[in-house]
């Protein structure tokens, strides 16, 4: 049980790491040379590290060192990231000009690297430092993708609001720091629960005022109301492929490291943060929606519509790992599997933006896009296929999805305190899906009812772009007939998240915690090993 | 006792979707001949399943199954549920692939398999552009349909209720008339908010059954065992009640609700507009019929005068405004929500007579609406117009058209002799009667006084539809300039396929109003069995006042369930096995305040 932590645990970071530098010295190469090999080589390298992440399989009774720790949780998010990372790179595979592919090729690399940190960080810093790696490639990857000023003119602004979310961030990780006394964060909850809790406030000042700034930059990424303001105009002004990854990547890694965070204080969370998510939920699901309602861009409806699927997300976040009994309770496993369903059916609806042209231009707005249906088939049956899952529409993925999310919130037990606001939260949630069935049906209107033939429209990207959409689409029908395997893993993952929470139907008290968790010495070197305790 | 015979019918038109591309690009006329090939072939399914139907079937232990033809597999769990234990159950979300049919969603799936080739067949002249998306799209929605009346799954029943949104949107958005955007936008927006409201109802469901049963089931079949137990409580019946509803009165659609009706039916092909009278509304009161009334039989008793009170508002509201049209089809639309009306009315009488008759209502309603589409559809393909002034007179040119259309009609508003006058009856006969206390069996919900105003419905029908008649068969001939327009090889009267298509369902309509007793005996087997079977608790925990429980406690068990049952003559408590119940439920009579606890 107590094995020790080793270092091809790793291996998939590993290889991504030495793939991304590698993509990037192929930039200095010649261009005919980068034309030919710079998305193979990230193709390459992404299956590569997905083909050792599954051989590997799922970690069990490993330690915990250097800051990581590798989960049944890391896994999950690394088959996750380096599968959608996989239809990203399809979907750019022809993005920027021949001469500065190898780089772009690389920072998707490294954002995802960021992804997969993110996901084994056991200590606040390297949370942190794994969020910025996400988040920084994809201001270059913004000014790479195309050569409009608005591609730079979205870059600066993502990198401004990005450093100050990035700011708040970290303020608010050394107010958790001052609070618990460490770092580590499977042993932040200690430092910072109240000893007196349940009777008394569960968390001190310092720790909530951290709490909240934590919950405020991570919302920066997740792009949640009130935090979404750059993504409309960042996510119009970037290229539609690279757009793809960026409704993906920091949405991934933000909810994982708020999974890490509500882990770190033990799900227990006093009303008012409890009334606050609440309030972020309900905001980001139906402003998102309204708002996408009065856009005539398709970008900046998916801009919209991505900020409101990150309030569903947020919704099983709030539910979180144990609050109900019964089969269907689980929050996290509900979000993960959300998040994963999400990141393939939002890159589908941009990869058919970016697989055609309208003259010389990018298909933007809801006008360019009439006639494709005639244009190309089977390209915007795919389209049609993550509209429909991106609704939440069987028989696709993403009814099951949103079924999951609000199951898990109708499923909260009787005697928890936050079951009336939550089912109420549930049930805004899915009158949302009504609303938002009004815009999404606006874009297949588009594609389908015109009477134009689309003779304007060109093919550009070739074959991969394809092939990333087919990829996006086809999962949708396969997870909807047989979701019994990603939610099982989903589930695996979330019972690490739970791990301290012995007593199902209600949250842990501190001393429980205590018990479950016999910290080591906060030394935040290797002699830090700790062993995954078999909840399960 | 499994059986693959369902499965097949119901994605065999999926297949054929698929197949449908094969032929090569720009062969209409190929596309055109094996979409109908193909929905023939689901038709002869479904006929050899009817055979089978009959067959007497039995389960593994040897009882007479309640649902025939069942199949069922995992579906979100990797086992299928009913073979586990209920430890392992507990564990496991109980969703899972179930088929099956009984006496009454067997007609209706055969009526869906023998209305889509009519209507892909109607569509032969009519369609001219996108010609093999729109076969595709008539076969995909036949799958949702079928599906919805073979699903015994409560999430299954719901993935493919939504799904039929998805066809008819674009069969009405891409080949509809001039607003044909605003009618799908509306029609799918509308009935998607309504059902989601469904959908969280669901979900409600699920998590209640954890709470009494100690797993989830979505099972149909355990669902309404739960019902008919009274291990539902009266508030949670109330709020499911009304989250069902809200699903499925918009598709019936029910009275302040109907607003999307006319302008989906006026702006649909005319395909289209034949499977949405024929089957699609039927999903709405089928609904009623398996989920909310069986299921939830307090809240059904409960609210069945306010059902009723809209259903009736909604008949003679439809039948004024059908009055005053000059379009012809939107004239049969509003018909229609009147007609469905009838059976909401039939339905929520609780009574044996009137839910028979509601649901050979909707056989009737399905036959013969989607014949007067047809017809309509005929004249519209040749004047272009469907405008009450602007055509007239044409029995003369048009004899068979004509005769078609008043034998329609007259099906239409209840002729005797014909079929809608059996259902009509019938559903009048179950509401009128609803209130007796005749063999000590229980008072329904309804009585004379919602018969009166409903009768008043019949009447203004046929001032309606013979208004409608008149106008466009008699009278001097009258004709927009340059038609009838015969490019798309139609002859002046009604072709031969015309009247092929037209002859079917007329002899279904002499048939059934003739002779319904195969049909009538076949629904009341399964509405006993299935609908209106309920026992002494459920009925205890819809009072839930002392006095009743006093009462029920003081008398013999045999009379006690003599005197609360509302169907079952003998007054046996036909519960043919029972649920493992997690919760405690002693005996029948403490049943509802186990629940209330």
């Amino acid at each position: 049980m107590n094995a020790e932590f080793q270092l091809r645990q790793l291996s998939p970071e590993f290889i991504l790491l030495i793939g991304a530098c590698a993509t990037l010295g192929l930039g200095a190469a010649k261009a005919s040379l980068i034309r030919c090999w710079a998305s193979g080589l990230a193709c390459g390298v992404l299956l590569l590290a997905l083909v050792v992440t599954v051989w590997q399989g799922e970690p069990a009774g490993t330690g915990a060192a250097l800051g990581l720790w590798v989960t049944p949780l890391t896994f999950y998010t690394r088959c996750i990231a380096l599968s959608v990372g996989l239809l990203i790179v399809l979907v750019n595979w022809r993005q920027p000009a021949a001469q500065e592919r190898g780089e772009y090729m690389s920072m998707i690399l490294f954002s995802l690297l960021g992804v997969l940190l993110t996901a084994s960080a056991n200590d606040l810093l390297v949370l942190f430092f794994a969020i910025e790696l996400v988040s920084i490639p994809t201001y270059v990857l913004i000014a790479l993708s195309r050569d409009d000023r608005r591609a730079s003119e979205s870059a600066v602004k993502y990198f401004f609001l990005g450093a100050m979310a990035a700011a708040i961030l970290a303020y608010g990780l050394s107010f958790l720091y001052g609070a618990a006394g460490t770092t580590v964060i499977h042993q932040v909850a200690n430092g910072v629960v109240s000893s007196t809790f349940p009777a008394g406030p569960a968390l001190g000042s310092s720790a909530l005022i951290g709490l909240l700034l934590v919950i405020f930059g991570l919302g920066f990424k997740v792009a949640a109301i009130p935090f979404h303001v750059y993504a409309p105009d960042v996510y119009e002004g970037a290229a539609s492929p690279v757009t793809g990854a960026l409704a993906f990547l920091p949405k991934l890694a933000g909810f994982v490291a708020l999974l890490k965070i509500f882990t770190a204080f033990n799900w227990v969370m006093p009303a008012e943060i409890n009334w606050l998510i609440w309030a972020i939920a309900a905001l980001t699901m139906t402003g998102g929606n309204v708002l996408a309602l009065l856009q005539t861009n398709v970008k900046r409806m998916l801009a919209y519509s991505s900020i409101a699927h990150s309030g569903y997300m947020m919704v099983a976040l709030l539910v979180g790992p144990v609050a109900g009994k019964g089969p269907m309770h689980d929050g996290v496993a509900a979000l993960l599997f959300y998040v994963a369903v999400y990141g393939a059916m939002n890159l589908g609806a941009f990869a058919l933006l970016a697989s055609f042209r309208k003259g010389d231009k990018d298909l933007e707005t809801l006008d360019d896009l009439t006639g494709i249906a005639r244009r190309a088939p089977l390209a915007t049956l795919g389209l049609a296929v993550c509209v429909f899952s991106l609704m939440g529409f069987p028989p696709t993925a993403g009814f099951l999805g949103k079924l999951y999310i609000f199951a898990s919130a109708f499923c909260v037990s009787e005697g928890h305190a936050f079951r009336g606001p939550l089912i109420a939260l549930a049930i805004i949630g899915v009158v949302n899906s009504a609303i938002a069935a009004a815009y999404y049906l606006r874009i297949l209107a588009s594609a389908y009812m015109g009477e134009a033939v689309g003779e304007d429209l060109a093919p550009v990207g070739g074959a991969p772009v394809r092939w990333g959409l087919a990829l996006c689409s086809i999962p949708m029908f396969v997870l909807f007939a047989w979701p019994a395997g990603l939610i099982e893993q989903a589930r695996d993952a979330s019972a690490v998240v739970n791990h301290a929470i012995t007593v199902p139907t209600s949250r842990v008290t501190y001393a429980e915690s205590a018990e479950a968790f016999d910290p080591g010495p906060a030394t935040g070197d290797s002699t830090l090993f700790k062993a995954y305790p078999e909840s399960r | 006792m499994n059986s693959w015979i369902l499965t097949a019918v119901v994605f065999s038109p999926l297949v054929g979707a698929l197949l449908l591309w094969l032929p090569p690009r720009g062969d209409d006329v190929g596309v055109r001949r094996s979409a109908l090939f193909y929905s023939l072939i689901t038709l002869a399914l479904t006929i050899v399943a009817i055979v089978r139907f009959y067959a007497p079937e039995t389960s593994a232990t040897g009882e007479p199954v309640s649902y025939r033809l069942a199949y069922s597999t995992g579906w979100i769990v990797g086992a299928d549920p009913g073979s586990l234990d209920p430890q392992d159950r507990a564990r496991e979300i109980g969703i899972a692939y179930r088929v099956g049919v009984d006496g009454i969603s067997i007609w209706l799936l055969a009526l869906t398999s023998f209305l889509t080739p009519l209507a892909i067949w109607s569509s032969f002249s009519g369609i001219r552009r996108r010609v093999r998306e729109y076969y595709t799209l008539l076969l995909l929605l036949q799958v949702g349909m079928s599906g919805v009346f073979c699903s015994l799954d409560l999430l299954l029943f719901y993935v493919f209720f939504e799904f039929t949104l998805v066809p008819l949107y674009f069969l009405i958005g891409i080949w509809g008339g001039p607003q044909r955007r605003q009618a799908a936008n509306k029609f799918f927006v509308y009935t998607l908010a309504g059902s989601v409201l469904t959908f969280a109802g669901v979900i409600y469901l699920a998590f209640y059954t954890y709470e009494v049963l100690g797993f989830v089931t979505l099972s149909l079949e355990e669902l309404s065992q739960m019902g008919q137990q009274g291990l539902l409580a009266p508030p949670v019946q109330w709020w499911l009640f009304l989250a069902f509803a809200a699903g499925f009165a918009i598709k019936v659609p029910l009275f302040p609700v109907h607003t999307w009706l006319p302008l989906a039916h006026t702006e649909a092909p005319t395909a289209g507009s034949v499977i949405l009278a024929g089957v699609l509304l039927k999903l709405g009161t089928y609904g009623f019929c398996r989920l909310s009334i069986p299921i939830l039989p307090a809240a059904s008793f409960e609210l069945a005068p306010v059902v009723a009170v809209l259903a009736i508002i909604g008949i003679i509201y439809a039948a004024l405004a059908a009055w005053v049209q000059t379009d012809v089809k939107k004239l049969v639309a509003y018909s229609s929500v009147s007609h469905l009306g009838f059976c909401m009315l039939g339905l929520f009488s609780l009574k044996v007579a009137g839910v028979s008759g509601a649901v050979l209502y909707m056989v009737n309603h399905g036959l013969s609406t989607g014949a007067l589409f047809l017809v309509v559809g005929c004249v519209y393909e040749r004047y272009h117009t469907r405008d009450i002034h602007k055509i007239g007179g044409l029995a003369r040119p048009m004899p068979w058209m004509a005769f078609f259309l008043v034998f329609f009609t007259l099906s239409s508003i209840g002729l005797p002799g014909l079929n809608g006058f059996v259902g009509e009856f019938l559903v009048l006969l179950g509401t009128a009667t609803s209130g007796s206390v005749a063999d000590l069996r229980p008072a329904g919900p309804l009585g004379y006084g919602y018969v009166i105003p409903a009768a008043l419905g019949i009447i203004l029908g046929a001032v309606y539809m013979l208004w409608m008649c008149r106008c466009v068969l008699f009278g001097p001939l009258k004709e927009p300039p340059n038609t009838p327009d015969t490019s798309a090889g139609l002859a002046k009267d009604l072709t031969r396929r015309e009247i092929t298509l037209l002859a079917p369902i007329a002899l279904c309509c002499v048939f059934l109003g003739v002779y319904p007793k195969p049909m009538l005996d076949s629904f009341e087997t399964s509405i006993r069995e299935h609908v209106l079977r309920t026992s002494v608790s459920s009925f205890h925990a819809t009072a839930g006042d002392d006095s009743l429980a006093a009462d029920v406690e003081g008398r013999e068990p045999e009379a006690v369930a003599g005197a609360f049952d509302w169907v079952v003559p003998g007054g046996g408590l036909p519960v043919s096995r029972d649920l493992p119940v997690a919760v405690a439920v002693g005996s029948e009579t403490d049943g509802g305040s186990a629940v209330e606890r």
